[in-house]
């Protein structure tokens, strides 16, 4: 027996015939289409995001001989090598801390710049929006050299300050963390503005023109009504600036100079340069986890902000 | 039957002149003028008016007249170009909005959206650092009022348009503001909740005797609401008056044509014809090619040409002529009935008079009838001002 057609549904409907029927054939047919058009992205992601994942996970497992070579097994070896040093626990506290600190530092001087860039009547908003962005325009390379330049101790921070007679020594801004996480907040903040400007939806001069009439000063006015409704646009840009901090190499790397140790350089270091692979996917299933606890906060943070 | 019945008319109208009632006044507006870019036409210009203690004044007009920016810089959320703004005979001009005391009802109600109906409420009680006790009364009796204290937990989000609007009005009400400013509150509402939230918020302002300045484009609205309204065209007011009178007699031809409809007809006033109610008197006019008829209007107008202004449903038209009536003669090019009432386009010449009339079960006019149009002197009303372009 063939299925009933569209019609002849609809016409045992009118009859009175199978109430709901229609409506069940429909939803049915509106899963096939929703599935058929989420197809390409899921098959796309399966073998370029997930497939590899599983791959990195299940490599964790597996045993790394010095040579290089990996020993297909089952054992925890490289996490209970990870988890038991010393050394590797500073590595992840400073991947964390480091994570934070420019996390923190890169939404609190983009805040003011989203806040204009939302709030303005200008008519170059566009231009100043594209303006925000447009050091995405060059690479992360090429920025944090730019910034080797200018923090270096004959660089253009050091020079002005001993010209004006403030330092006698130069300051130490590169090959530490210090320089590390001001390359890093500067170059990560196209991302927090764009993240904030897109999620303070909430925020209107109507509210804030209200809270002004009902008796509140500039600056209850932010605390009581402008900071609370952008909440939710600030926890998504750190979350944002957070994740993009922890997996960051190359910064690391050239501003650190090699005297910063976090887990993406760690990562680097195992498979370029001791070739222990598994550990380096040990390290890596340990970097998202850090990511998972991240994320998880932020959710709970964002269910209780009503965002 | 001859004649249709009338709508009754309103007859008795206290003239008030409320520009001059110096002294018991709660807000003085002088002078204000707001030109948002130098060279630009100004929104609003030297605009004058006085509100007394207690009363609901409309500002009425179309979008763009200025009645919005008046409101805001009375709320100081604009700052004016010049003139000033006086509150219990204090200039408040350059007086910060946050310290003005003023209670506002903004068009999008501007509810917080972070908290729940109560913190809003409460929210001007804070600022004011009114003891927690004190507030949680006060708010209480806000919601009351507005027979929303059941939803006092609710967040802002699950509440209808007619209900934000409630809680919007009990939050500025609950500071007992020196002045209620209400920005075209119920445009947001659909027809029937409008009706009803109009007659409430009324209510609500007369139990409070909260002086309130209410912006509209809707003259049903003004008409209804408001002890004075003030016409609003082009940063100017055109007229400020009672209700009765800005319908009854009003001073410009904007003003006639804004408020409700109106048949003009430009006539020559030849002389007078006796006294009228109220200090206006009686003439005899000629209506350019139409004869002679009564109107009525203020006095010293006999010898110039002015505008008459005539209510359709006080143009009286019948479908036969009566023996002796010198009433116009048209057809009835087009009939609109509405149930209650029904309007008539008269094509007269090259004129076309809208009257309208109560529906009766007697038998109705049709479309190419012949009509026959006359009034009484006291509801052709000659505009005072000259006819715009004549320069008598």
């Amino acid at each position: 027996m063939t299925a009933p057609t569209e019609t002849q549904q609809l016409m045992s409907v009118r009859a009175g015939v199978l109430p709901g029927a229609l409506e069940k054939a429909k939803a049915a047919r509106d899963r096939r289409t929703y599935l058929l058009l989420l197809l390409p992205a899921i098959l796309g992601l399966f073998a370029t995001f997930l497939l590899p994942l599983g791959y990195m996970v299940k490599m964790s497992f597996d045993r790394g001989a010095p040579d290089g070579v990996i020993e297909s097994a089952f054992t925890l070896d490289s996490y209970v090598r990870a988890l038991s040093d010393p050394y590797y626990w500073q590595v992840i506290w400073n991947t964390f801390q480091m994570g934070i600190i420019v996390g923190v530092l890169c939404v609190l001087v983009s805040y003011p710049i989203a806040l204009f860039l939302v709030r303005t009547r200008s008519r170059f908003r566009g231009l100043l929006m594209a303006v925000a962005v447009a050091p995405l325009l060059t690479s992360a390379i090429v920025r944090t050299y730019g910034w080797m330049v200018i923090l270096g101790s004959n660089g253009l921070v050091n020079s002005s300050l001993h010209s004006m007679g403030l330092i006698d020594a130069p300051l130490k801004l590169t090959n530490n963390m210090t320089g590390v996480e001001i390359g890093l907040v500067e170059i990560f903040m196209p991302y927090a503005i764009l993240t904030m400007v897109s999620g303070f939806g909430r925020l209107s001069s109507q509210l804030e023109e209200a809270a002004g009439s009902l008796g509140a000063n500039g600056f209850q006015v932010f605390a009581r009504i402008t900071l609370p409704l952008s909440l939710p646009g600030v926890l998504a840009s750190f979350l944002m600036v957070f994740v993009l901090t922890i997996s960051t190499f190359v910064t690391p790397t050239l501003l650190g100079g090699g005297t910063v140790q976090v887990l993406a350089t760690e990562i680097y270091d195992q498979t370029t340069g001791v070739l222990n692979w598994p550990f380096a996917a040990a390290l890596s299933v340990i970097l998202l986890a850090l990511f998972g606890a991240i994320i998880a906060v932020y959710q709970r943070l964002t269910r209780k902000i009503g965002g | 039957m001859t004649v249709l019945p009338q709508l009754a008319p309103l007859r008795k109208v206290n003239p008030v002149n409320s520009a001059n009632t110096v002294g018991s006044s709660k807000l003085s507006i002088v002078d204000l003028t707001k030109r948002y870019a130098p060279g630009l036409e100004p929104a609003v210009d030297r605009l004058c008016m006085d509100v007394e203690e207690g009363h609901l004044v409309a500002l009425l007009g179309p979008s763009g007249c200025g009645k919005t920016t008046t409101l805001r810089m009375v709320a100081g959320l604009m700052d004016p170009t010049a003139g000033s703004i006086v509150v219990d005979g204090k200039d408040i001009t350059q007086t910060p909005v946050n310290k003005r005391g003023m209670g506002m009802v903004f068009q999008s109600y501007a509810l917080f959206p972070h908290m729940d109906v109560a913190q809003n409420v409460a929210f001007g009680l804070q600022m004011r650092k009114v003891p927690s006790g004190e507030q949680a009364k006060r708010v209480n009796a806000a919601l009351e009022m507005v027979k929303l204290a059941h939803l006092s937990k609710r967040k802002v989000r699950e509440l209808s348009g007619g209900q934000q609007q409630r809680i919007a009005l009990a939050r500025a009400l609950v500071v007992e503001p020196t002045l209620l400013l209400l920005d075209e509150p119920l445009s947001n509402l659909d027809a029937k909740l409008r009706e009803t939230m109009r007659s409430e918020i009324r209510s609500i302002q007369q139990r409070t005797k909260a002086t309130t300045l209410f912006v509209t484009h809707d003259q049903d609205e003004a008409l209804d609401m408001a002890d004075r309204i003030a016409v609003m065209n082009g940063g100017l007011i055109e007229q400020y008056d009672t209700p009765a009178m800005v319908y009854e007699r009003p001073t410009t031809r904007f003003v006639a044509d804004f408020i409700g409809q109106a048949n003009f007809l430009t006539a020559q006033v030849l002389s007078e014809n006796g006294q009228a109610a109220d200090g206006e008197r009686y003439y005899k006019v000629e209506v350019g090619g139409l004869g002679r008829y009564s109107a009525v209007g203020a006095p010293g107008l006999a010898g110039s040409s002015r505008e008459i202004v005539i209510r359709p449903h006080r143009l009286r038209a019948s479908l036969h002529p009566r023996p002796g009536d010198d009433a116009i003669a048209g057809t009835i090019e087009r009939v609109s009935y509405t149930g209650d009432t029904i309007a008539f386009a008269v094509r007269v010449g090259d004129r076309r008079l809208l009257a309208q009339s109560m529906t009766s079960s007697a038998d109705m006019p049709r479309t190419g009838d012949a009509a026959y149009l006359s009034w009484e002197a006291a509801d052709a009303f000659l505009l005072p001002g000259h006819i715009r372009g004549s320069g008598t």
